[in-house]
Formats: structure tokens, C-alpha cells, sequence
């Protein structure tokens, strides 16, 4: 697998704030990378470094296997929070300009505004647009050269719900084609449904890397409540095999199962034992359990 | 170098502000340079003469004066064509474009070298309109013309076109420093025509600073600099000395400041962080 973007101990200073930190990533072909984080975690201040739009203090950072790095630009498209257009030019004036950089022709200008629903507006000046077709001009001017990465930083940031989900559709398309993506958010609900790498970052320190697959298939705890007496039924769970630790949540009781272990063993287990139960329900590990917990371990 | 001037020719081609200051600068132009002989006559009608000579009959328009004395005059209107640097830079910095066309794919150089090439198309459109409208001048008023005499001293056209460019270029400085156009606009203006020029006249003429090092000094103001490279002509039609070549000093200051300007630009150009 080829790869797209190797970043080397890259560092940011505003001041005495270090905003990104030793920070060292690579990025494979095909990968959908989420970079998380909270507000202010640096996720935006990378992004920048490897636009060359902001000025790292330290580390560096290769396209393409060393491509000369305006050279790569060309072959990426951003979808940035704040989009530098012309107010006074049309979207197709603004696009023959991103064409004119990217030297890609101007032949798909049409193309792509058809793409993001802007055709009819093509003619009018980007001013009168509201929010949401900038939103979208911004990405047809990241689809316009047809290029292998993309790069986004909150791309579904002030938009409507439906913008959000054309915006979710379109970064779906676009992986099926075999793209590599890259994007930074904070809203983790996306990158689960997205992404399939993932990094967390922290004040601008590296804290977790990993496969969202990985981190999903992680369900071993289960809830269970029964009509029954809550210690008795607590010895009962106690004593299963499974059980790695058993606490009470509620009304109900919340099992920890060893690897290996699932809910339909529990159940089984506590028939056998004379317990009918009334709710037993599996927790899925959501991406924002795992992030609040690797938070939480690097407080 | 084709593709950076295209790159500046998109954004201003459809841009209204663009054209109308440019049509300002060209008429403005036209009346400075070319409009000697309506002043002339204004001051006959004021009563005014030069030693009991009609002022209408001072051959300001003949060939080769004719040149120094229009780019004298029209350096004047240099300003106005600074003012659409101005804006032609700080929409990229206000509308986060500059930013845009980085992340796009240019490298900050190739920025750099598009608005010098937008400043040098302006400076030679300027000086080409100024040889016409030259020419088209001394074939009306001209007493003589011949070959030899039409284009000798065309160095001071030369002379005329570096004058914007590095002016020009002090203009792209200050839009990139300070983000405001109006301000930079403003600032540009009164430090041009009032700040240096007082504080040249008072260490050249003031007792205290007069024959010392401090009036030597004002030769090498960003403004004097340009000012010494075509200095007032008119003296000539009093029978006083001029300055009627172009010293190879002043030119050498003046390209110094220009080596200056683009130093400093690359340098924000690369420190500054483009959020």
C-alpha cells in the first residue's frame, strides 16, 4: 500500500501554548482517517501544517512519497471550515480560478456544480449564497480535479440536517472509489459511521491510534434485571464462569464478561440457576464510550 | 510566469472596482501628463508671467523634454494605481483566498511572483499609455519633429516604469502588514505626500541638521529614493540646472528598497500563519 502522508514529530507553538505536539502519523492509500479531538486539540492547527498554510516550529511532513509539496496540493481537495472564495464572482469564476491552480481544465466546472446541486445558481455571484451553497461550492471545488485524497475539517459544521447527510453521502461515495480521506472532528457519531482509522488527539498530543473496527467490537458488558432478589440474583451472577465483575446499575445489575463469554450464556446460566430474566440487554461500545475513556486514562 | 499573471488576470477580469480605478488612473493620467498646456494658459489668465514671458509659449511639450517632463508629472498619479494593489491583495487576505490558493496547490513564492507580475503589467501599461499619449501630445504642440529628438531621453520612460513597480510593490508590503485597505490606503497616501516629505524638508533645510549627516540621509527615503529618480524638470525653462539623466545612484537605492519589500514579503509570506 502506498503511502499518502507521513508526518514526523510535527509541532506547533502559539506562544507558550504548545498547540501540536511530536506529532507523528501515517497515512495508507484507501484509508478513511478520522482525527478526533476535543475543541481546541489541535485537529485544525495539523491540518493547517500540512496545507502549508500554517508554519509548523518543528517536524515535517511528506506527500506522496516525497512529492514536491505544492505539487501534492494539487492532487488533494480540502473542504475547510472557512472557504476563500471571490464575494464578487460567480461559483463558475471562482472555479475556473481552483482549475487555473490545479491545472485540471476548466471541462468539469459544469460537472461538478451539478454534483452539489449549485447548476442553476452557477451564474450568480457568491455573495448572494447562503451558508449551505457555500458549504457546497467548497466541495465542488475540492471534486473538481478528481483528486485521490481529500481532506476535510468539520465538514458537516454549520449545516442543515440535510446538508449533513449529502455531505455523509458524498464522503461515502467518494471512499467507494478507493480515496483516501482525512478528516478532523469532534463529532464522533460521524467518524464511526465514516471512518475507518481513527487518532485521538489531546492538547495536541497523540493519545490513541487505532482501527474503528476494533474499537466497535468490543461489547462485553451486558444489563440484566430480573424479578428477583437483587443479592441473591447478584451471587447468582457472581458465580458464573463468565463473570469478570458484576455491579449494580440501577434497578438492574451490569455484568463484565471475559473474552469469550456472551449474553446468551449468561441467560442460559441463570435459567439453569431458577432466574427468568426480564431485561437483558448487550451494551454496544460506541466510538464516544471509547473516546470519553481514553480521555479519562490520559487525564 | 504566463500562469501566475493568468492566475491575477481571473480574479480582476470580472472585478468592477478593478476597472473603474483603472479607468480613474488612465484619466487622471491624461490630465497630469498631458494637460500642460490648459494649465499653462490658466496661469496666463491669472495674470501671471515669467519675466515679461507668456507662459503659453514654454515649449514644455517638445521633443525629447517632452518626456522627462510628462513622467515627472505623471508619476503623480501613481498612487491611484497603488490603491489597486491595495485592494487586489487585500481581498486575498480578507476573503481568505490567498489562503485558498496555497492550499490549492501554489507555493508562496509563486504567489509572490503573480502579484509582481500584476504589478509589472500595471507599470507597463502605464508607461505605454504614457509613450502614446506622449507622442500623440508633442505631435500636436512638439516644435520639432524628427527621429533623433522623439526618442532620445527615452530612458526616463524606464525610469518611470521602475518608479511603480517599486512603489507598487511598497504598497503590496503594507496591504499584507496591515489587513485594513482603507488604512493602508490612507496611511500610503499621507506618508507619500506629507510625513516623508516634511521630514525631508526639515532635516535638509533646518539649521541644526542642515550640511550634516541627517540630510544626507533623505536621499535614501523609500519616497525620496523614488522622487530623485526623475526630480522637477521646469527649471530649465528659467535658464536653472536640472537633473536631466538619471543617476546611476538613485537607481541602485531604489532597487535596494525593492530587494527590501520583497524580502519582507516572502518572509510574512512564510512565518505568517494563515487561519
Amino acid at each position: 500500500m502506498a503511502t499518502i502522508l507521513a508526518i514526523n514529530n510535527l509541532t506547533k507553538k502559539f506562544g507558550r501554548l504548545t498547540a501540536v505536539n511530536q506529532l507523528s502519523l501515517t497515512i495508507e492509500s484507501g484509508q478513511i482517517y478520522g482525527i478526533l479531538g476535543p475543541n481546541g486539540s489541535g485537529k485544525t492547527t495539523t491540518l493547517g501544517m500540512i496545507l502549508d498554510v500554517v508554519a509548523p516550529a518543528s517536524g515535517d511532513y511528506h506527500w506522496f512519497e516525497n512529492t514536491p509539496n505544492e505539487e501534492a496540493r494539487k492532487k488533494i481537495g480540502s473542504i475547510l471550515e472557512s472557504p476563500g472564495f471571490y464575494p464578487y464572482l460567480t461559483a463558475v469564476q471562482n472555479l475556473r480560478i481552483t482549475a487555473h491552480i490545479k491545472q485540471c481544465g476548466t471541462d468539469r466546472i459544469n460537472e461538478a456544480l451539478k454534483q452539489v446541486n449549485l447548476f442553476d445558481r452557477k451564474d450568480d455571484k457568491f455573495k448572494t449564497y447562503s451558508l449551505g451553497m457555500k458549504q457546497r461550492l467548497s466541495i465542488a471545488a475540492a471534486l473538481l480535479s478528481n483528486p485521490p485524497v481529500l481532506i476535510l475539517d468539520e465538514p458537516t459544521n454549520g449545516l442543515d440536517p440535510e446538508g449533513i447527510a449529502e455531505v455523509r453521502e458524498l464522503i461515502t461515495q467518494v471512499a467507494q472509489q478507493g480515496k483516501t480521506i482525512i478528516m478532523a472532528s469532534h463529532l464522533l457519531d460521524e467518524v464511526q459511521k465514516v471512518c475507518t482509522h481513527f487518532c485521538v488527539l489531546r492538547k495536541g498530543i497523540k493519545i490513541h491510534e487505532g482501527l474503528v473496527k476494533d474499537t466497535l467490537e468490543e461489547i462485553n458488558k451486558v444489563e440484566i434485571s430480573a424479578d428477583f432478589d437483587q443479592e441473591q440474583l447478584y451471587n447468582i451472577l457472581y458465580d458464573f464462569e463468565g463473570s469478570e465483575d458484576v455491579s449494580t446499575n440501577g434497578s438492574g445489575l451490569l455484568v463484565t464478561l471475559k473474552p469469550g463469554f456472551n449474553s446468551r450464556e449468561i441467560n442460559q446460566h441463570c435459567f439453569t440457576n431458577g432466574v427468568t430474566l426480564k431485561r437483558l440487554s448487550t451494551q454496544t461500545n460506541t466510538l464516544e464510550k471509547e473516546f470519553l475513556k481514553i480521555l479519562k486514562e490520559h487525564d | 510566469m504566463i500562469d501566475a499573471i493568468k492566475l491575477e488576470w481571473l480574479k480582476v477580469r470580472n472585478y468592477r472596482v478593478f476597472w473603474i480605478l483603472m479607468g480613474m488612473y488612465l484619466l487622471a493620467l491624461t490630465v497630469i501628463a498631458a494637460g500642460g498646456v490648459f494649465f499653462l494658459e490658466w496661469i496666463k489668465s491669472l495674470g501671471t508671467d515669467f519675466n515679461g514671458i507668456d507662459p503659453t509659449i514654454i515649449p514644455i511639450y517638445d521633443f525629447p523634454d517632452i518626456w522627462q517632463n510628462m513622467t515627472y508629472l505623471g508619476s503623480f498619479a501613481k498612487i491611484l494605481l497603488a490603491f489597486v494593489v491595495i485592494i487586489s491583495v487585500n481581498n486575498d487576505v480578507t476573503y481568505n483566498t490567498l489562503r485558498q490558493n496555497i492550499i490549492d496547490g501554489i507555493s508562496k513564492r509563486r504567489y509572490l511572483l503573480g502579484k509582481l507580475m500584476f504589478i509589472i503589467a500595471l507599470a507597463t501599461i502605464s508607461t505605454l499609455y504614457l509613450f502614446f499619449t506622449g507622442m500623440i501630445t508633442g505631435s500636436i504642440y512638439s516644435h520639432v519633429w524628427e527621429a533623433r529628438f522623439i526618442f532620445d531621453k527615452l530612458e526616463f520612460l524606464a525610469a518611470y516604469f521602475f518608479d511603480i513597480v517599486v512603489y507598487c510593490s511598497l504598497a503590496f508590503l503594507l496591504s499584507l502588514v496591515i489587513k485594513k485597505a482603507g488604512f493602508v490606503i490612507v496611511l500610503l497616501f499621507l506618508y507619500t505626500l506629507m510625513f516623508e516629505p516634511i521630514v525631508g524638508a526639515i532635516l535638509t533645510n533646518a539649521p541644526i541638521f542642515r550640511d550634516t549627516i541627517w540630510s544626507e540621509l533623505v536621499a535614501f527615503f523609500p519616497i525620496q529614493a523614488l522622487n530623485n529618480l526623475i526630480t522637477v524638470p521646469f527649471g530649465r525653462y528659467i535658464f536653472m540646472e536640472i537633473q536631466d539623466h538619471i543617476p546611476l545612484k538613485t537607481i541602485a537605492i531604489a532597487a535596494g528598497w525593492l530587494l527590501i519589500y520583497l524580502t519582507i514579503i516572502i518572509t510574512i509570506l512564510t512565518k505568517r500563519d494563515m487561519k
